[in-house]
């Protein structure tokens, strides 16, 4: 029976890749201590916290309610207020309505250093900008939203059907009235489930956003967390993980129904 | 028909007022409660620009010796444990896709669905103040954080991939006398590996951004270092934090984004 011959591989290719994945892969583990044997000498360590924190304390859940709603608060205004401020962003930055080179590379360069720096990194500097507290929080979460629409959101704008745009445009219509009427309309929908998109993310950001004193329910995890009080903090946690997902839910069915 | 029938045919009509307006209304509101409920008056609102602004004047010039002596290792410990994190991910996560897939096995699917959704539901961050006291202070609890939270996205991103594959090949191997487990060798497997791959490489350039910000919980990398910096207003050093990892970050994200393109293109 005739059988085709297997393709030739690559050997050297092959042998290079795999050789710098494994090298990376011991110096990684080497710089951060990786220990099967800590693992496992520390079993007992680890058995030790899970009785700890366990049962939640339940007696805790009354004082978390306050906690619970600024988280929520925070995540709002930090989506409305970064929404609203996403949109010339995300207009300047795509490449098709764009109204110049310059202000495409500018805004792009502008766009991509907002979403190096993680949302927890906004948050202790607005915390220390502006002080311990909520409003910090709302300021980080800001920052954060715009990062995430207006990079999602430029992508939809650069896949509009220009024909409108450039009918706009022919026939007299302002940069303005070419953006109002012939793009964004084309990409509202995106718009609206890339902003609901944001609101989950920004829930889930705003819970720990207070581990660096910007407000909402992180503020007490983090006093807990020094205390080692673990039973206060699985209560925490549970209520954060049913509070999301509720919020989430919700979110997802007014997605579904504005689509 | 009545003129005025008519007239209502003949007029354009208007936005669809319900849902979303009522959508609308709801978020202004809430918008105003939350505001009033943090106190963002408008008197604090106008001091948020002048506060962030001076402090801003402290960051320059950034103290670079102190970046690249202190800071560039904490960013690469920050790496190292992005890397061990996606690897443990990786390996526990490309068995749990594969069962995973509705298409091939549809009863162990539901329960690998369970098991992804439940770990996707704790931040990276959440599961270090478990692991901190367990493996001590320092990377390694971060790892390990990053690698349990990363197998939630790369199971269902994997599942997803092997749920779209045309299943020809599969009916041959098993047409031809293989086993399931043979099929998954030789017919999924290979169809599969480059988009897993370059998901896992996808989250490996989210796992920076966790990892540089786990020091705050006391497991390792950067962001301890920025904390640390900021507590005791040493701005000029914060900046060289800034500026190292926003440099850094970049750096990864160009690469990366650059592989994945050419491995799924192939």
């Amino acid at each position: 029976m005739n059988v085709p011959a297997r393709p030739p591989r690559n050997w050297m290719l092959l042998a290079g890749v795999t050789g710098l994945l494994v090298a990376m892969t011991v110096w990684s583990a080497y710089g951060i201590g990786f220990s099967l044997t800590e693992i496992l000498c520390n079993i007992a360590g680890g058995t030790r916290l899970i009785t700890e924190s366990w049962p939640p304390d339940f007696g805790f859940l009354p004082r978390l309610a306050e906690p619970m709603l600024e988280t929520v608060f925070i995540a709002v205004i930090g989506t409305v207020v970064g929404g609203i401020l996403a949109i010339p962003v995300a207009v300047l930055a795509a490449r098709n309505i764009t109204p110049n080179k310059l202000t495409w590379f500018a805004d792009r360069n502008f766009m991509n250093i907002l979403r190096t720096l993680p949302d927890l990194f906004w948050a202790m500097l607005f915390a220390t900008a502006v002080g311990f507290g909520p409003v910090a929080g709302a300021l980080a979460l800001t920052v954060f939203t715009v990062a995430v629409i207006s990079k999602l959101w430029s992508e939809s704008l650069e896949s509009i059907d220009m024909g409108l745009p450039e009918t706009i445009r022919a026939v007299g219509g302002t940069w303005f009235q070419m953006i109002q009427f012939g793009a964004i309309p084309q990409a509202v929908q995106h718009y609206v489930s890339y902003a609901l998109y944001a609101f989950e993310l920004n829930i889930r950001a705003s819970v720990v956003l207070g581990l660096v004193g910007a407000g909402g329910i992180g503020m007490i995890l983090e006093t807990q967390r020094a205390n080692f009080e673990y039973e206060r903090v699985t209560m925490i946690i549970l209520a954060v993980l049913v509070a999301v997902l509720i919020i989430e839910e919700i979110s997802e069915s007014i997605r579904k129904r504005l689509a | 028909m009545n003129i005025s029938r008519q007239e209502s045919l003949l007029k354009r009509p208007g936005p669809p007022v319900g849902f979303g307006f009522t959508v609308a209304l709801a978020i202004l509101i809430l918008f105003g409660v939350s505001l009033y409920a943090i106190g963002f008056t408008p008197a604090r609102m106008l001091e948020v620009p002048g506060g962030v602004a001076r402090v801003l004047s402290f960051f320059w010039p950034a103290d670079m010796a102190y970046g690249w002596d202190r800071v560039l290792p904490a960013i690469v410990e920050s790496i190292q444990i992005a890397w061990i994190g996606t690897i443990i991910a990786a390996i526990l996560s490309l068995p749990l896709a594969l069962f995973g897939a509705r298409t091939l096995f549809p009863r162990l699917a539901r329960g690998v669905k369970l098991i992804s959704a439940t770990a996707r539901a704790f931040p990276e961050i959440l599961l270090a103040i478990y692991f901190v006291p367990i493996v001590g202070l320092g990377a390694f609890a971060g790892a390990l954080a990053i690698g349990i939270s990363s197998v939630g996205m790369l199971t269902k991103l994997g599942a997803e991939v092997v749920d779209s594959l045309d299943f020809g090949t599969v009916e041959a191997v098993e047409a031809a006398g293989g086993s399931r487990i043979q099929a998954l060798r030789w017919a999924v497997l290979p169809a599969v590996l480059p988009e897993i791959i370059a998901h896992w490489l996808f989250r490996f350039e989210l796992n920076i951004r966790a990892s540089a910000v786990l020091g705050v919980v006391g497991a390792g990398g950067v962001g301890g270092v920025l904390l640390n910096t900021l507590r005791y207003r040493h701005f000029d050093k914060a900046a060289a934090v800034l500026i190292l990892t926003i440099l850094v970050v970049l750096a990864i994200d160009t690469i990366s984004g650059e592989i994945r393109r050419k491995i799924i293109r192939g």
